[in-house]
């Protein structure tokens, strides 16, 4: 066993770990690296990234289990929503794209050594995860996506909608800064 | 000179920085600031803001996914 | 260089040191290892049961992976100038853009070249109300719940219970957004308009056009950040 902990040992403190596995990257490294698979997600998969969409579709999934439908919504109406919803979770691309952004954050904090449950600590944090989500699913979905798919794809897809949403974006974070430091702090 | 320590476990972004900010307006020169945090975020932004303000700053990493933000506060 | 340092140079009471008196706890990356594993499993089970999604866990974990090691955050790059000054995120954001505006555009030009459809234009998507509206609410929410969609995503990951309730529910509100959009498609969304830049100023004007705006933000950006800085000093 204990040459087991001397491999770990060896290999963590090695300069290579450190700077790759360990620290955090400079904020430049994310966005050259982010842009580069942008760029071969659209060039692989014929969209951008996106994030969101596939929120409403896990919403139908778990409102089916509980015996309702979706059948009659405008939104589910087109024949390729019908189809991802009959395909289910693992076949709808952007649902698994979602899922491999949790474990790859997952894998990023366990390779660093620092995963860490992280419990609710306040009602505070319960109300401001509650309503911030809230706004987040309704705002997202009239608006055709997140900051990933309405501004980052947006914008970088050349379309007018990227930049209007950005500059509402950044007036609603000023609003709900202003109620973070008034309610939530 | 005297230290003060500010327990920011459990908090989100960007809560353990504000809360910085605000504490240290109210220090002296040469007081430290000890910031304990579990926000991986905040091991970035907090140190960067420091460092941004001409602080000597220190980060140790006190356990798996904890850290402590040691900030001196120099002008 | 390492950010973790464990030599000091400030000097500090050994009472508020709680670095050494810790037991050290056993490293997590062979759990890291035994997980890479299980992915890669479920990568080519993904394949090999003819679901063909794949390739899109791939880019997920290596979206997720970017994220989490450089720590980048769109919420912080809209939220921080106001509320803390930095600008840092912003900054990174507005690069971001730029390199991908780049590499968009020469994709769909190449496809626009070839008379072909050209990929991704279910991206361009009317600007109408509902566009103000729902960026307005979404700028709020991210905020007060610490991660916008990509956000969330990686503090689940990174082990936060409190984005795992804010994630429950931002699929609660996608889905209630769902069900009134045929509503907003009605009587907002129909009535707004779709502008694929390139349409208005030509491919090489629409590219030049956008960089220098992501330039000119950028700069002043660079200006705020140092504005508030200073104004801070004092």
């Amino acid at each position: 066993m204990s040459s087991f902990k001397e491999t770990m040992k060896k290999i963590t403190s090695n300069p290579v770990y450190v700077k790759w596995l360990k620290d955090a990257w400079p904020y430049l490294t994310g966005a050259i690296l982010l842009s580069l698979f942008q760029i071969v997600t659209l060039a692989t998969t014929y969209n951008p990234w996106g994030v969101t969409g596939p929120y409403t579709n896990w919403g139908a999934w778990i409102f089916e289990l509980f015996g309702g439908s979706v059948d009659k919504w405008y939104y589910f109406s087109s024949e390729g929503m019908q189809r991802t919803l009959e395909n289910g979770f693992l076949a709808d691309g952007g649902s698994v794209r979602n899922a491999g952004l949790i474990l790859g954050a997952l894998l990023a904090v366990l390779f660093a050594s620092q995963f860490k449950i992280k419990k609710i600590k306040s009602k505070k944090q319960v109300v401001a995860a509650v309503l911030g989500g809230l706004l987040m699913g309704y705002g997202a979905r009239i608006a055709y996506g997140c900051n990933i798919g309405a501004l980052y794809s947006g914008i970088a897809s050349l379309s007018l909608s990227g930049w209007v949403f950005g500059i509402f974006l950044f007036l609603g974070a000023i609003v709900g800064s202003k109620l973070l430091v008034k309610y939530f702090m | 000179m005297k230290e003060v320590m500010l327990d920011c476990f459990g908090e989100a972004c960007p809560i353990p920085l504000v809360k910085a900010q605000n504490k240290m307006k109210e220090m002296d020169i040469g007081d430290i600031l000890i910031v304990s945090i579990d926000h991986s975020c905040a091991m970035k932004n907090l140190p960067d803001w420091a460092r941004g303000e001409g602080h000597n700053v220190e980060v140790e990493e006190t356990g798996d996914g904890e850290w402590e933000v040691v900030i001196e506060k120099v002008k | 260089m390492s950010e973790t340092q464990a030599g000091s140079s400030i000097r500090r009471s050994s009472s508020s040191r709680a670095g050494s008196a810790r037991k050290p706890k056993p490293n997590q990356l062979p759990f890291a290892i035994l997980v890479l594993l299980l992915l890669i499993a479920a990568g080519i089970a993904l394949q090999a049961f003819g679901f063909g999604t794949g390739w899109y866990l791939v880019t997920g974990l290596i979206f997720g992976y970017i994220l989490q090691r450089s720590r980048f955050c769109f919420t912080a790059s809209m939220r921080d100038p106001y509320l803390t000054g930095s600008t840092l995120l912003t900054r990174a954001v507005l690069a971001a853009l730029a390199f991908t505006t780049i590499g968009f555009a020469a994709i769909k030009y190449g496809y626009f070249k070839a008379g072909l459809p050209i990929p991704g234009m279910d991206y361009v998507v009317p600007v109408s109300f509902a566009t103000v509206f729902g960026a307005f609410i979404f700028g709020i929410g991210m905020v007060i719940a610490g991660g916008c969609g990509s956000g969330t995503l990686m503090r689940v990951g990174e082990g936060f219970y409190m984005q795992m309730l804010s994630l429950l529910f931002f699929i609660v509100g996608s889905f209630w957004g769902a069900h009134d959009f045929g509503w907003w498609k009605e009587t907002v969304i129909n009535k707004g308009f779709e502008v694929f830049l390139p349409d208005v100023f030509g491919w090489f004007g629409a590219v030049v056009i956008q960089l220098v705006v992501i330039l000119l933000i950028y700069i002043a950006a660079e200006k705020y950040h140092e504005a508030k800085a200073s104004a801070d000093a004092h």
